[in-house]
């Protein structure tokens, strides 16, 4: 079933991420809803981890509310490198993973979950790699894969970790056209905590800068986020870079 | 007995099963059990854990025989007159058993807990739970000196026979613990793979985690208990790392470490009893002879398959 455009998903009100009770942020409130593309940007340690853990309830806020719709199907898209290479896992085993949930701990439902994994493997374009490592796969096959498992979870929002970390251009492509795809199948929300702040800010109907250093905690669509002091302080060479292209 | 030409025969083997039965029976759960348990315990670089464990239920063992004896030394003395089934059979609070399994699920907490806060990292807890048990254990063993040759058997796995009882707790925890784990290895594997993506996807990653290092503590405690402890900490590590090694089909891998445990647990006692030598070593020796094979097969294969990729042409890159 496809979610209506615009219903909210989750939303936040003056929400206070730290650890173990000391604020690392500033309070934020968001309404993440059906359809959008969020780019979550930063420098390295600015928050956005801690954000991201926070959101999906795996770390408790230090305070303030997040509010998610009833029966929200939420899926997780790791980083590469937080996934240890010493499991034998094949591309298929890793894409039932996604199948995985309250409903179905277990995964003894054999033929049916096998198509259903294969049918997102198939959408990632991915299926030729089925039985293959997933530790053998060149970095853009693996993110591919990894994108293969959100779509076999049908989820309504999906938070992926750096999805282009370490990737070549073409790579890099691919997996930006995957998240889109990702968004347009059932008009889910994609959450993308990325570093490629260009390529986010372009894709993105809205953004979130965080900065620890400087305790910034901005989010808007992605040209006002673009259009922030804030941003043009820690990204001051992609804004000069952003001006010399204008005429 | 070291005499070769007086190594027992096969023929001597047979005669005595109904005498060995038991401990043959033993050996084969055990390994299947601790086998298959492994692969979790090593694709989580919990290793260690395992060692620990088994160095804790050990102690465990022999505080029960010391405390008993501290308790109640008359009727401890008595029970020795009266014989092994005497003694084999004391009240339920100096049960060795418990003692062990208590032991370890201490251990356990100790893996489970997380030392972060006290600046120290889990590894080294699982040290100090090492060490300390195992110098508590050799520290109660000179202090008890009825039991010493007991004792040496649950440190070394050196008993040729088990104790009335051992098989049916070995066997019922295999059956229930193998059944357990046989319904929830995939979601085992998630929640140890992608424990964040897990969590996310609402699977009971903490109750999953709960009931593998409980299956770990109980498994260790029944077997150490029955075995020793050189040959569970061999069982729950030795035929997970052989499987990884033959295959990376992970379904496969669950299969092959429980029955080259299995394997390793009967082997090891065959050649225990041929070559006269002390059993929880050639149960170690036999699983690391398996490894030590498998890793030489994976070796050679490699081998094999790059020189065939050099030697053909035109070279293709995969897609």
């Amino acid at each position: 079933m496809r979610l209506p455009a615009g219903e909210r998903l989750l939303s936040t009100e003056g929400l206070v991420v730290g650890h173990e009770g000391a604020a690392i942020l500033p309070p934020l409130t968001i309404t993440i809803a059906a359809g959008e593309l969020w780019a979550v940007i930063g420098p390295n340690g600015s928050g956005k981890s801690t954000f991201v853990r926070t959101a999906l309830g795996l770390v408790p806020p230090v305070s303030g509310a997040i509010t998610r719709r009833p029966a929200l199907r939420l899926a997780y898209v790791p980083q590469q490198s937080a996934l240890d290479v010493i499991f034998p896992i094949s591309v298929a085993d890793f894409v039932l993973m996604g199948l995985q949930g309250p409903g179905n701990v277990t995964l003894l439902g054999g033929r049916a979950n096998a198509a259903r994994a294969a049918a997102a493997l198939d959408e990632a374009g991915a299926r030729a790699l089925e039985r293959r490592q997933l530790r053998d796969l060149s970095g853009g096959q693996r993110q591919r894969v990894l994108i293969a498992r959100a779509l076999a979870t049908d989820a309504d929002l999906v938070f992926l970790d750096e999805p282009t970390t370490a990737l070549d251009a073409t790579a890099e492509h691919e997996v930006l056209q995957l998240i889109e795809k990702l968004r347009a199948k059932r008009g889910a929300a994609v959450v993308m905590v990325t570093h490629l702040v260009e390529d986010g800010l372009e894709r993105a109907d809205r953004a979130l800068l965080l900065d620890r250093d400087h305790g910034v905690a901005r989010a808007a669509t992605a040209a006002e986020v673009r259009a922030l002091p804030e941003f043009a302080r820690v990204y001051g060479r992609f804004v000069a870079r952003g001006s010399e292209a204008s005429p | 007995m070291n005499d070769i030409a007086a190594s027992p025969s096969w023929h001597d083997l047979w005669a005595n099963l109904a005498i060995f039965k038991d401990a043959i029976w033993v050996g084969a759960l055990s390994g299947a059990l601790l086998g298959a348990i492994g692969v979790h315990v090593v694709l989580r670089r919990m290793v260690f854990a395992s060692s620990a464990i088994a160095q804790a239920a050990a102690l465990g063992v022999a505080l029960s025989f010391w405390v008993a004896a501290l308790v109640d030394p008359s009727g401890h003395a008595a029970g020795h007159a009266a014989g092994p089934a005497a003694h084999f059979a004391p009240s339920l609070l100096f049960e060795p058993v418990l003692w062990a399994i208590a032991a370890s699920l201490l251990a356990t907490l100790v893996f489970v807990a997380n030392p972060v806060h006290l600046h120290l990292t889990r590894e080294s807890l699982l040290g100090f739970v090492f060490l300390a048990s195992g110098a508590g254990a050799v520290i109660v063993g000179a202090k008890i000196t009825q039991e010493a040759h007991d004792l040496e058997a649950i440190l070394f796995g050196s008993a040729v026979v088990v104790q009335p009882g051992d098989l049916a707790l070995v066997a019922t925890a295999t059956v229930l613990l193998l059944g357990g784990h046989a319904v929830l290895w995939r979601a085992l594997l998630f929640a140890g793979y992608d424990p964040m993506g897990a969590r996310v996807q609402g699977m009971p990653v903490r109750a999953l985690n709960v009931f593998l290092f409980l299956s770990v503590g109980l498994s260790v405690a029944l077997c150490t208990r029955a075995l020793g402890a050189l040959p569970v900490f061999a069982f729950s590590v030795l035929p997970a790392m052989t499987a990884l090694a033959l295959t990376a089909r992970i379904g496969v891998v669950f299969i092959v470490a429980t029955l080259l445990g299995a394997f390793s647990g009967v082997g090891g006692y065959v050649v225990s009893f041929k070559g006269d030598l002390p059993v929880g070593a050639t149960q170690t020796a036999t699983a690391s002879a398996l490894l030590a094979a498998a890793l030489l097969f994976r070796f050679a294969r490699a081998r094999y398959e790059r020189r065939a990729r050099t030697t053909s042409a035109p070279r293709t890159d995969a897609a």
